[in-house]
């Protein structure tokens, strides 16, 4: 038998095999080997990328050469442009308006071969600042309205080059996936005065099941709601709207949590394809205090169908409790 | 310069990029091979599938045996259970209901074929007919609130890895889905200021300007629309304005049997047989003692059928945002479509 869960900041339901999920080792994925070749994010090839934003560099060499650990660069092919006015218009009933934006790429280390899960927690945590300082820089480019971090790892999961990185797209517009989020945590704050991810942090923290690693200031956790097998969530354990205000201990303790989850992964199923998305608050539409920022984790290991294309309604074959307590066993 | 376009009806937005354009040859298709499993939906094979829910079948002949031209069975991996009572709960913060619904094969040729364009547009009104019946039969269930009926084609779109015969998919829900309720709301909430349906207005704009127009019949338009989230979307749509698909009238099943014939044989030619997903987008059911529930739908909502061809990987900044990037221009692919020779 199996269950129908509600999200509780969404309302979106999900189905999850309860009582006869499908176990770990039954995911039968077949490891990713890297096809190496001419790479334009490997030290040496920093001509082929456009000029670089930023980078973590020593100080006696020069941008655009080799000497770099973190380096940022524009996407070669955005999907949004920089340069231009919105333009909003309407055609007929349509609206529409110019593709600007910012499309931004965080090479996260030098070495072809090292995913961000093979980094140590201090790499990760430069990683991760860049995240944070490259948020900052483009919130001051006022036709911006939200910063958008996500990595796509593997193929399957939409990673055109091999060699790991984040992107971080700005928009103009604050997207729908988003609003519904918000829209729901404010309902949630309007009824009860509460975060709902404050609560749903301190009902994972009771019942302890879901809950696949944690330090002083990170929780990670499979969802109750899970969409997909292994999906998860990182969650600070204070209450912040946005991701930006994240402080240097917080920084490193972020990066130990993902580094755990990731390498379970890895070690678990056998390096699978997965997203992450950092989900925070919109940016100059002022405070959103119900907003908690956190970020998922999502394995690409079932294909999404039509049913759930059309209906909205995710069928998981297994269920959080079981993919918690086997991530918690992976040893890294 | 890219374009961002917003969906008129639930305000997503889309990039319609031209930095990466594509055109159709673009597009690298995978097939995969044939399996060698023996297919349980063929004629002769009756045996290996549940029960017959339904047939057309030639009269005299026995349930669960050859000689029938649609096939009505449940799903050998139902997703739902049929069995049982709706059971609603909380756990902490959280709600629960138990999983009652029905899962149903509709296996749509007796022939070992595997896309609609190959059946003739009478075979095509037999599985429309088919189609209704089940979701009529499927509504006087009062545990089910919504009916989705759908395909998989292709394994990148679900299909399976044991049998690519010909089929659609019937999955009734206990739950009106987000997806299906954002549609709803949003119709709702531009009838509520225009006093016009907001799907009438698309397909008259849409036959006006022409642009994304990919095959109309006299009951039936075929559209690349607007605000397109994958490369070749289509939606299909009546132009009489029907909320509700089991409303439908003779005539628009012949021309529904056409346009499904004709985009399919298009889209196979022009992108060499790519995955694909199509869905029904109806009303919900409305239940009588149900009062408010859903009442002006009659008047909002327009049934449709939405084609996605899976030809691009949806990747984190999809999910992430609800907002797609789109390589090929509505325009561009509503071209190629109508242009093509069969």
């Amino acid at each position: 038998m199996s269950q129908l869960r509600r999200d509780p900041i969404t309302g979106r339901w999900v189905e999850v095999a309860v009582s006869n999920p499908k176990r770990c080792e039954e995911f039968d994925m077949k490891p990713q080997t890297k096809k190496g070749g001419t790479c334009p994010f490997c030290p040496g090839s920093e001509k082929m990328t456009p000029p670089e934003i930023e980078a973590i560099r020593d100080p006696k060499t020069k941008p655009d050469t080799p000497g770099w650990t973190v380096r940022v660069v524009s996407n070669k092919f955005p999907a949004l442009k920089i340069e231009g006015n919105l333009d909003k218009r309407g055609i007929g009933m349509f609206d529409m308006s110019n593709g600007i934006g910012a499309h931004e790429v965080i090479i996260e280390n030098t070495n072809h071969n090292k995913d961000l899960a093979d980094l140590t927690q201090d790499e990760i945590s430069t990683v991760i600042s860049k995240y944070k300082s490259r948020s900052i820089d483009l919130e001051n480019d006022a036709r911006f309205k939200y910063i958008l971090l996500f990595k796509n790892h593997g193929e399957a999961a939409g990673a055109s080059l091999e060699h790991s990185h984040t992107q971080l797209v700005a928009l103009p517009i604050v997207p729908k996936r988003v609003k519904e989020e918000l829209k729901g945590a404010q309902n949630y704050f309007r009824y009860r005065e509460r975060c709902v991810f404050c609560d749903m942090l301190a009902q994972e923290q009771q019942e302890k099941e879901r809950i696949v690693f944690e330090n002083k200031h990170f929780i990670a956790f499979c969802p109750f709601v899970s969409r997909f097998p292994f999906e998860t969530w990182l969650l600070p354990k204070t209450h912040s709207p946005e991701f930006k205000s994240i402080d240097d201990a917080a920084i490193y303790d972020m990066a130990g949590t993902l580094k755990e989850v990731l390498m379970r992964l890895k070690l678990r199923l056998n390096d699978p394809a997965y997203n992450f998305i950092i989900h925070t608050a919109p940016i100059r539409d002022g405070v959103y205090e119900e907003f908690h920022w956190h970020l998922e984790i999502m394995p690409k290991l079932t294909n999404v169908a039509g049913f759930e294309w059309g209906s909205g309604l995710y069928i998981n074959p297994t269920s959080p409790e079981m993919t918690a307590e086997c991530l918690r066993e992976t040893k890294t | 310069m890219p374009e961002l376009r917003r969906d008129p009806v639930i305000g997503r937005w889309v990039i319609i990029s031209t930095e990466r354009a594509k055109r159709p040859n673009d597009f690298n298709i995978e097939h995969g091979e044939e399996p060698e499993m023996e297919c349980p939906f063929c004629e002769g094979n009756e045996k290996n599938t549940p029960t017959e829910i339904f047939a057309i079948r030639k009269p005299g002949t026995k349930k669960d045996t050859p000689e029938w031209n649609v096939r009505v069975v449940p799903s050998i991996a139902p997703k739902f259970k049929i069995e049982g009572e709706l059971e609603r709960r909380g756990v902490g913060m959280y709600d629960v209901m138990n999983n009652i619904g029905a899962h149903e094969v509709i296996v749509e040729s007796p022939r070992h074929i595997t896309d609609i364009y190959q059946l003739s547009e009478l075979e095509i009104q037999d599985v429309i007919n088919t189609s209704i019946y089940r979701i009529s039969e499927l509504e006087k269930d009062i545990r089910f609130k919504y009916c989705l009926l759908f395909k998989n084609h292709g394994l990148k779109a679900g299909g399976s890895i044991k049998t690519k015969h010909l089929r659609s998919q019937i999955i009734a829900t206990p739950v009106t889905p987000t997806r299906v309720k954002e549609e709803l709301r949003g119709s709702r909430h531009y009838f509520g200021y225009k006093e016009r349906c907001i799907f009438c207005d698309i397909i008259r704009q849409e036959i006006e300007t022409g642009a994304r127009i990919i095959m109309e019949t006299k009951t039936m338009a075929a559209i690349a629309p607007f605000a397109s989230r994958f490369p070749f979307e289509i939606w299909i749509m009546p132009k009489v304005h029907r909320s509700d698909f089991m409303n439908i009238q003779a005539d628009e099943i012949k021309d529904l049997a056409n346009v499904l014939k004709t985009i399919f044989a298009k889209l196979s030619k022009v992108l060499d047989d790519p995955p694909y997903n199509y869905m029904l987008h109806t009303a919900p059911f409305r239940r009588a003692n149900r009062p408010g529930y859903w009442h002006t739908i009659e008047e909002d909502y327009h049934w449709h059928i939405e084609v996605m061809p899976r030809i691009t990987q949806v990747a984190g900044f999809e999910w992430g945002s609800g907002f797609y990037i789109n390589p090929t221009s509505p325009e561009e692919a509503a071209k190629y479509l109508r242009e093509v020779i069969l």
